[in-house]
C-alpha cells in the first residue's frame, strides 16, 4: 500500500486562535481513517486545507507521494480529492441535479446544460454504489438523510477516489448511519481512501482502519482501530472519561408546565404531517421524542414555538394558552428552543457572538436598557455564556461563522439555557459536540431538570434519548403512536417503534 | 381547474391565461363604462413603450439579484444610459452606437457597483444610493462640457436625436392585417384582444422588439445554461459554489456589470425610443418600479414582464387620457382584482387577509364611483400599491434568492 495523503508541518492561524499548529498526518490508500478531536480542535480547518478551500500558512502536501499547492478546490477535485462539509453546502431552490453538476457541468454548444448525459452518469454513480435519488426533486424538499446521500454523491460524480467525510453522521438516524456505513465499505472495496470525523466513538471504531488524534490543533498520534476502546479515544481526546447520559432520580413533579392539545398542522398540500397529537409535559420532567426525522416533529415544534399555525390545536404554557401568541410573546411567556438545524434557523453567520447571544433576548437586560441594546450588559452575558458552556473562541466580537461547528451548538445551548425558560424544546442538543461537552451539556440539562424546567428533547442520538428522558413517545407519520418507558427500552427496540416495524405486530 | 394545478403549469402557459384575464376584465370594464380607450391599439402602443424600460431594467435586476447582489442603482446606470445613449448618437451618427453607448455607460455604474459590494463588501444599499446619487451628477456635469456647446443642447438638455424605429409585422398587422380586421369586426371582447395583440405588432420598435426577446433569452440563460447555473448558485448559496472551485467573484461582477448593461439600454430605450433627446430626470424613478416590476415577479423573466406590463400600462393610459376619466376606471379594475383576491383568501381560511382585500376592495371602488377623473398621481403610484399588495396577499409565495443582499468572503472569513 501506499500514501494517498502526507501533510507535513501544517499550520494555520486566524485573528487569536492558532487552528492547526504544526500537523503531521499521513493517510494509506485504500483505508478509512478517522479524525477525532474536541471542538474547535482543527479538524475541519486541516480538511479544507486539504481539499484547497483555504490556503494553509506552512506546511506541505502531498498526494499519491506528489507534492501539491491547491489554490482552490478545483485543484483538489481535480487530483481527486473530494469533501463532504459538516454544514450542508447545498443550494435549497436547486433540484438535485442541478447541485450534483454545478462547477462540472456537462455542456452542449454554447454552455447549454446537457441534463440528460448528467442524469445517466448521475444514475451510474447511483447504481454502482446503491445510492439512489430523483434527480428532479428540490433539495428543499429533501429530508436530511437525502441531502447527505446528495452531498455524497457530489463527490462521486467528479471521481474522487479521495473522500474526505466531515461528520456525515451528526444528522443521521442510527438506520442511516449503517446504510452510509455500507457504502463507505463499498467504496474502500472499490479502492476508495477515506477520510472520516466524527464525534461518536462507536462510529469511529466501527468503521475506521486508523485514527488521528488531533487536541488544540495538534496532531497527538495515530493508534489503529483494533488496538483502542472508546474510553482509550476519550482520554486521548480531552484526558476524561467517557460519559454516559444516565439520568439521577425522578424529579418529575404534578404540576403541568406544557400542555398541546390537539395539534394537527397541514403539509403544503393540505395532507396532515401532524395528526391530532396531545401530550403533557411536567416540571421537572423530560420528555422524549423518537422518530425518524421526516414524521412530524420538525412541524409539531414549529406550531410550539410558533413559528407555524397549526391548522387546528392549542398549546398551554403554565396554564396560560398561548396558541394565539406569536414567537416573541411566547418566548418571554417562558419557552426556550434549541433549533435542529443550526445554521438554519439558530444564529446569524455573519453577526458576531454577543448579537446572536442576545437573539430572542434582545427586549430584555441584561441586553437591553429600555429601548436600547446594552452591549457592555450583552458581552458580560456572553462572555458567561462562552465561560459556562466552553464556546471556544478568542472574544464575544467575531462573527458565528469563525467558530467551530461544536461551538457555535454550544453558543445556542447557552444562549437558550441561560435565560431560565420555563419549558425548553431541544431538538438534537448535543449534533456535532465533543463527548467531554457533551457530558456537560446533559449536565445542564439535567440540573435544569432538577430546578423545575420542563423539557421536549427530540435526539437522533438514541442513547442520549434514553438516557435523558423521563418518559419517550414515539412519533411515526404524524402521530404519537407509543409511549415508552426508558428504563425498559433499548435503542434497538426504540429503533423498531421508529420504523413502524413493532407496530405492525411483533415485539411489544 | 383549481387554483393549485394553475400554479403549478409552466410559466409559458400560466401568464398568457393571466393576461387573458387581464384583458376580458379590461374589456368588461370597458363595456361596462363606455371608455373606449383601455384597450385600444393606441393606449397599448403608448403603454408597450412605457413599460419596455421598465422590463429591461427589471431583467437587469434580474440579472443582478439572481447572483445575489441587490441593484438599487438601477435608476442611477439608467440615467448613465440615457446621457451617453445621447452622445453616440450624436457622435457617431447613429441611434446604433447611441444603444451600444448607452449599454457600455450603464454598463460601467454596474462595474462600479460590483467594485464596491463584490470587491470591498460595501454594503448593496449604501453603494447603489451612492450611484443613484453620482450618475445625475456626472451626467449633468458631462451635459455642460459637451451638450451645451451644441446647438440646441443645454446643460439640461441634448440636441435631438434620431429614433430607432421600428417595423410592423406583416400579414399579422399590415397587408392583410389579419388582427386589424377581427379588431374592426366589433366582436364583444374577442375584437379587444385582437386590439391588444395588434397594438403590440403594430410599428413595434426594434427595441421593444429586443426587450421582449429578451425575457425568454434571460429565462433560458439563467435555467438552462452552465453560465446561468454559476450565476445563480452565487445569489443562492456561494459557499456551496466556492467548494465545488466556482469562482463567486467572477460570477458576481458578471452579473452586476449585464445588469448595469441592462439600466443602461432601458435608459437608451428612453432617449432613442421615446423622447428622442436626452433631458435631465428623464427616467422618473423608473429603476425603482423595475425593481419593484422584480419584485412583483417573484425573480423570474416572465414575472419581470408582467410586473413591468402592469406597472407601464397605468402610465400609457394616463397618456393618451388627457381628461383622466379612462384611468379612472381602472379603479374599478382594482376593486375587480382584489374581489378575486378576497374570495381566494376566504377559500383559504384566510379571514384576515380576505377582510383587508374586501375592505380596500371597497375603497377603490367608492374612489371610482365619487370622482369623475383619477387624480395625476395615480399611475405613478400604482406600481407601489400593486408591489404592497403582492407583499401582503402572496409573501409566503416570493422566494428571492437565499442569499442576496449578503456579504460573501471567500474561504468563509
Ligand atoms: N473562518 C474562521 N475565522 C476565524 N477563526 C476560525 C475560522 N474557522 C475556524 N476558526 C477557528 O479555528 C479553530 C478550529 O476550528 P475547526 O472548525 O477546524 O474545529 P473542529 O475541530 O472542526 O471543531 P468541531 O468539532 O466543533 O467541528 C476554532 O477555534 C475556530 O474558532
Ligand atoms: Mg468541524
Amino acid at each position: 500500500m501506499s500514501t494517498a495523503i502526507e501533510l507535513i508541518g501544517i499550520t494555520k492561524r486566524f485573528p487569536g486562535v492558532i487552528a492547526n499548529d504544526n500537523i503531521n498526518f499521513s493517510v494509506e490508500e485504500g483505508e478509512i481513517h478517522a479524525i477525532c478531536g474536541e471542538n474547535g480542535a482543527g479538524k475541519s480547518t486541516l480538511m479544507k486545507i486539504l481539499y484547497g478551500m483555504q490556503p494553509a500558512d506552512e506546511g506541505v502536501m502531498k498526494v499519491n507521494g506528489v507534492e501539491v499547492d491547491f489554490s482552490s478546490p478545483t485543484d483538489a477535485i481535480a487530483a481527486g480529492i473530494g469533501m463532504v462539509h459538516q454544514h450542508f453546502m447545498l443550494a435549497d431552490q436547486f433540484s438535485v441535479i442541478e447541485n450534483v453538476i454545478l462547477g462540472s457541468e456537462p455542456t452542449t454548444v454554447g454552455g447549454i446544460l446537457d441534463f440528460d448525459t448528467a442524469k445517466t452518469h448521475l444514475a451510474e454513480v447511483g447504481d454502482a454504489y446503491g445510492l439512489t435519488i430523483d434527480p428532479d426533486d428540490f433539495v428543499s424538499e429533501l429530508e436530511v438523510g437525502e441531502r447527505q446521500r446528495v452531498e455524497i454523491i457530489k463527490v462521486l460524480y467528479r471521481g474522487a477516489n479521495i473522500l474526505i467525510l466531515d461528520e456525515p453522521t451528526a444528522v443521521l438516524v442510527p438506520q442511516e448511519v449503517e446504510a452510509l456505513f455500507d457504502n463507505l465499505r463499498e467504496l474502500k472495496a472499490a479502492g476508495s481512501t477515506i477520510i472520516f470525523i466524527d464525534h461518536k466513538l462507536q462510529e469511529v471504531l466501527e468503521i475506521s482502519d486508523r485514527i488521528t488524534i488531533i487536541r488544540r490543533g495538534k496532531s497527538i498520534t495515530t493508534v489503529n482501530a483494533a488496538d483502542v476502546t472508546a474510553g482509550d479515544l476519550a482520554e486521548l481526546m480531552v484526558g476524561e472519561e467517557l460519559p454516559s447520559p444516565e439520568t439521577t432520580e425522578s424529579t418529575v413533579t404534578d404540576v403541568v408546565a406544557l400542555e398541546v392539545q390537539n395539534i394537527t398542522v397541514l403539509d403544503e398540500y393540505g395532507r396532515p404531517v401532524v395528526h391530532d397529537v396531545s401530550f403533557k409535559i411536567h416540571q421537572g420532567e423530560v420528555l422524549g421524542i423518537a422518530g425518524i426525522e421526516g414524521n412530524g416533529q420538525g412541524e409539531l415544534v414549529d406550531a410550539i414555538v410558533g413559528m407555524e399555525r397549526p391548522l387546528s390545536g392549542s398549546v398551554y404554557l403554565g396554564g396560560l394558552d398561548v396558541s394565539l401568541k406569536s414567537v416573541r410573546q411566547r418566548r418571554d411567556e417562558g419557552f426556550g428552543y434549541v433549533p435542529k438545524d443550526r445554521h438554519e434557523a439558530g444564529l446569524l453567520l455573519v453577526a458576531p457572538l454577543w448579537e446572536n447571544a442576545a437573539l430572542g433576548h434582545q427586549t430584555k437586560p441584561p441586553f437591553a436598557k429600555g429601548w436600547w441594546i446594552d452591549r457592555k450588559g450583552s458581552h458580560q452575558r456572553t462572555d458567561e455564556i462562552r465561560e459556562r458552556f466552553d464556546v471556544r473562541s478568542p472574544n464575544a466580537d467575531v462573527a458565528a461563522h469563525a467558530l467551530s461547528g461544536g461551538n457555535q451548538q454550544k453558543l445556542i445551548i447557552g444562549r437558550e439555557l441561560i435565560g431560565d425558560p420555563k419549558v425548553i424544546i431541544l431538538a438534537h442538543p448535543t449534533r456535532g459536540i465533543d463527548v467531554g461537552a457533551q457530558a456537560a451539556v446533559w449536565n445542564e440539562i439535567r440540573s435544569a431538570r432538577a430546578a423545575g424546567q420542563a423539557s421536549l428533547l427530540i435526539s437522533a442520538d438514541l442513547d442520549e434519548l434514553i438516557g435523558l428522558s423521563d418518559r419517550i413517545v414515539v412519533m411515526f407519520h404524524g402521530k404519537l403512536v407509543a409511549e415508552l418507558d426508558p428504563a425498559e427500552i433499548t435503542p434497538r427496540l426504540l429503533g423498531s417503534y421508529m420504523t413502524g416495524a413493532a407496530l405492525q405486530g411483533g415485539a411489544q | 381547474m383549481s387554483f393549485t394545478q394553475f400554479q403549478k403549469l409552466p410559466a409559458y402557459y400560466r401568464w398568457p391565461i393571466l393576461a387573458f384575464v387581464g384583458i376580458v376584465v379590461l374589456a368588461l370594464v370597458q363595456e361596462l363604462t363606455g371608455q373606449g380607450l383601455l384597450t385600444s391599439t393606441t393606449t397599448i402602443q403608448t403603454a408597450l413603450k412605457w413599460a419596455m424600460p421598465i422590463l429591461i431594467a427589471g431583467l437587469g435586476g434580474l440579472l443582478s439579484e439572481r447572483c445575489g447582489v441587490v441593484n438599487i442603482g438601477l435608476e442611477g446606470m439608467m440615467i448613465l444610459g440615457t446621457w451617453f445613449g445621447a452622445w453616440g448618437t450624436l457622435q457617431f451618427g447613429s441611434p446604433w452606437w447611441g444603444l451600444f453607448f448607452g449599454i457600455l455607460g450603464g454598463a460601467m455604474g454596474g462595474l462600479l457597483h460590483a467594485i464596491a459590494t463584490v470587491g470591498f463588501g460595501v454594503d448593496h444599499i449604501v453603494s447603489g444610493v451612492a450611484i443613484n446619487i453620482l450618475a445625475p451628477g456626472t451626467a449633468r456635469y458631462l451635459s455642460d462640457r459637451v451638450f451645451a456647446q451644441m446647438d440646441g443642447g443645454s446643460i439640461s438638455q441634448s440636441p435631438r436625436v434620431e429614433s430607432l424605429g421600428g417595423f410592423t409585422w406583416p400579414v399579422l398587422a399590415k397587408g392583410p392585417d389579419l388582427f386589424g380586421r377581427v379588431e374592426r369586426l366589433d366582436w364583444f371582447i374577442v375584437s379587444d384582444v385582437f386590439g391588444v395583440l395588434r397594438g403590440l405588432l403594430f410599428q413595434m420598435s426594434y427595441l421593444t422588439a429586443i426587450g421582449l426577446a429578451l425575457v425568454p433569452i434571460s429565462a433560458f440563460l439563467l435555467t438552462k445554461t452552465r453560465f446561468g447555473l454559476r450565476l445563480r448558485i452565487a445569489g443562492e448559496n456561494p459557499l456551496a459554489g466556492e467548494s465545488l472551485g466556482i469562482n463567486i467573484y467572477r460570477q458576481k461582477f458578471i452579473g452586476v456589470i449585464i445588469s448595469g448593461g441592462l439600466a443602461g439600454m432601458a435608459g437608451s430605450l428612453i432617449v432613442l425610443d421615446l423622447a428622442q433627446l436626452y433631458r435631465q430626470n428623464q427616467t422618473t424613478g423608473r429603476g425603482f418600479i423595475a425593481l419593484a416590476a422584480l419584485i412583483f415577479g417573484n425573480w423570474k423573466a416572465s414575472g419581470v414582464l408582467a410586473g413591468a406590463v402592469l406597472f407601464g400600462y397605468p402610465f400609457g393610459l394616463s397618456l393618451r387620457d388627457l381628461e383622466g376619466t379612462a384611468t379612472r376606471s381602472l379603479l374599478l379594475v382594482i376593486a375587480i382584482a382584489l374581489v378575486v383576491v378576497m374570495v381566494w383568501a376566504f377559500t383559504k381560511q384566510n379571514i384576515a387577509d380576505g377582510i383587508l382585500a374586501g375592505t380596500v376592495a371597497v375603497g377603490s371602488l367608492l374612489f371610482f364611483l365619487f370622482t369623475n377623473t383619477a387624480p395625476s398621481w395615480l399611475p405613478g403610484t400604482m406600481p407601489y400599491v400593486l408591489v404592497l399588495l403582492v407583499l401582503v396577499f402572496a409573501s409566503q409565495r416570493l422566494r428571492m434568492p437565499a442569499a442576496v443582499g449578503l456579504p460573501y468572503r471567500k474561504g468563509g472569513s
